[in-house]
């Protein structure tokens, strides 16, 4: 086994290998394989030989001779009676920007989201597909597939290997920044089950952020993105009972939280919200900094949050954004007034199906001293939620307001 | 060779742990099984032999799909409150079934408060995973 040193070093090497493989011999999908053998191989004999002088040299020859293997094998399969030239080892290319060029091509839109994610962790990220399987609590075999396809579909689409056109390229980057923000959001989620061999996807997804942060610093929104991952992050300590049940933010323990995180993300967002008209990355990591630089829950800077989650409105009709934003109103004025946003938003299907629409009315309505219709919502609420802590905290609200009444 | 172990539960069973009805079980009683069942996980994990494993929405969640007049209609909720049914499962590869059966039994232990009566008696079952015949059969 490899020391957990050695590791980072062979998954940040993971994407600079790749690149100088593609850039030099094309064909992405044969060469994702060699690298991953590469890095296989890696592990079993460095801990034995030592970590070689150039380690990226060492994969780099390593995987293009397994390269040549794979695509001799094919060629041969295929009949062919071309033979493949002897290649030499190509020479350090500009690392950087190959692991940008990957990125874009591992969230090419023409890949699911579940595609994307799982190449990118894999061809970007470094993670074995056993790895990326487990993370997601899904069989190998089925990752195995996924990850296939992917780099099939990529073939298919015929993508030369360089950045994307400068008039697709601030769609492309979105793309990208999705695909890491939604790799942090299913580690911060978090799911049952075995906690061992379980790569941290919130820290993985923060490592490709920084990564994006540093090949593409003038990127506000990268920046911002880093941010509000860093800034949510901070939190983590504090978020779950150890029975596993969900501390709501006004009732954790705030010296849990990570003040070089905070320090950290309030840094980055300040550096970034200058340069104007910020987008949506930048407007929700300014808000998970008012809540985090707040000492007491009672000193947060409510109205100012209400106004970032209006500005936030402005950019998507995402029914959660306008939700907080009712929560928001009714911390600076009051239940009712957060009520009168929070109703209409009922009719709303895919708000009325769920929880946390319930869970926020239940909420205002017990700070207004309707007992017995919080009540009633955090009932409906526990009805609606499939995650059994959250039940149990939904419960345990509707009991205590019981009691409150009698 | 594959393995499922299925745990099973009814309604009032998942009520008794998500507080529904008030009773029930202590935050304590609920980190003591939550770090149980987290240990027997990563000990699969550890010995190789853990493929998958999954826990299930509450009973009441269950939608059921039949045929009337050759027609298909959506029953919610189809279970009665006491009804063992599947609540989750863990899928093991290990050399024999004797095996599996060892990982099931460790269940056995599982932590519960005193208070708690089960709906039902406790058990859980291990079936083999039917697949293609090994290499060899």
């Amino acid at each position: 086994m490899l020391d957990p040193s050695g590791e980072d070093l062979l998954r940040e090497l993971a994407p600079q290998v790749l690149g100088a493989l593609v850039r030099r011999y094309g064909h992405f999908d044969t060469a994702e394989d060699a690298v991953q053998e590469a890095l296989l191989a890696a592990a079993r004999q460095w801990p034995a030989d030592g970590v070689p002088d150039n380690p990226r040299a060492w994969l780099i020859r390593v995987a293009a001779r397994r390269l040549t293997d794979l695509l001799r094998a094919d060629q041969a399969r295929r009949g062919r009676e071309d033979t493949v030239a002897a290649w030499p080892v190509p020479a350090p290319g500009p690392a950087t920007d190959d692991s940008l060029v990957l990125l874009f091509m591992c969230c090419h839109p023409a890949l699911s989201p579940a595609s994307q994610i799982a190449l990118t962790l894999r061809a970007v990220g470094g993670l074995t597909t056993a790895e990326v399987a487990r993370a997601f609590l899904v069989p190998e075999d089925t990752m195995t597939r996924r990850i296939t396809r992917a780099k099939k579909s990529i073939k298919d689409s015929g993508v030369p290997f360089g950045l994307p056109p400068a008039d697709e390229r601030s769609a492309r980057l979105a793309a990208v920044l999705r695909v890491l923000y939604l790799i942090f959001n299913e580690g911060y989620v978090g799911t049952t089950g075995p906690t061992l061999a379980r790569v941290e996807l919130s820290a993985e997804a923060i490592r490709l952020a920084r990564l994006v942060h540093r090949l593409l610093p003038g990127d506000a929104e990268a920046t911002g993105l880093l941010a509000l991952m860093v800034l949510t992050d901070a939190r983590r300590a504090a978020r779950t009972a150890p029975d596993g049940t969900p501390v709501p933010m006004a009732e954790q323990d705030r010296s849990r939280w990570n003040r070089s995180q905070i320090a950290e993300g309030v840094a980055l967002v300040s550096a970034a919200l200058p340069s104007g008209d910020p987008g949506p990355y930048q407007i929700q990591a300014a808000i998970a900094a008012l809540h985090d630089e707040a000492e007491r829950a009672e000193d947060t800077d409510w109205p100012q949050i209400a106004l970032l989650y209006e500005v936030l409105l402005d950019h998507s009709d995402n029914p959660v954004v306008a939700l907080n934003h009712a929560v928001a109103v009714a911390m600076v004025r009051g239940p009712e007034a957060g009520l009168a946003l929070l109703d209409p938003l009922g009719a709303d299907d895919r708000l009325a199906a769920d929880h946390r629409w319930h869970t926020a009315r239940a909420h205002l309505l017990e700070r207004s001293g309707d007992l017995d219709a919080a009540r009633a919502a955090y009932l409906t609420a526990a009805a609606k939620t499939m995650s059994p802590p959250q039940q149990r905290y939904l419960h345990t609200r509707a009991e205590y307001v019981r009691r409150a009444r009698n | 060779m594959k393995y499922m172990i299925m745990l099973t539960g009814s309604q009032r069973d998942f009520d008794m742990i998500t507080g529904a009805g008030g009773s029930g079980w202590t935050p304590e009683d609920l980190a003591a099984l939550h770090e149980f069942m987290t240990k027997w996980n990563n000990e699969l994990v550890e010995s190789g032999e853990f493929v998958d494993g999954q826990g299930l929405a509450a009973p009441v969640h269950t939608r059921r799909v039949s045929l009337r007049d050759g027609v298909p209609v959506v029953t919610d909720g189809p279970y009665a409150e006491t009804q063992e049914v599947l609540a989750g499962y863990t899928i093991v590869e290990c050399a024999s079934f004797d095996r599996a059966t060892e990982i099931a039994a460790k269940l056995a232990d599982t932590p519960h408060p005193q208070s708690a009566q089960l709906a039902n008696e406790w058990y859980v079952d291990v079936r083999p995973i039917a697949g293609a015949p090994e290499f060899g059969d």
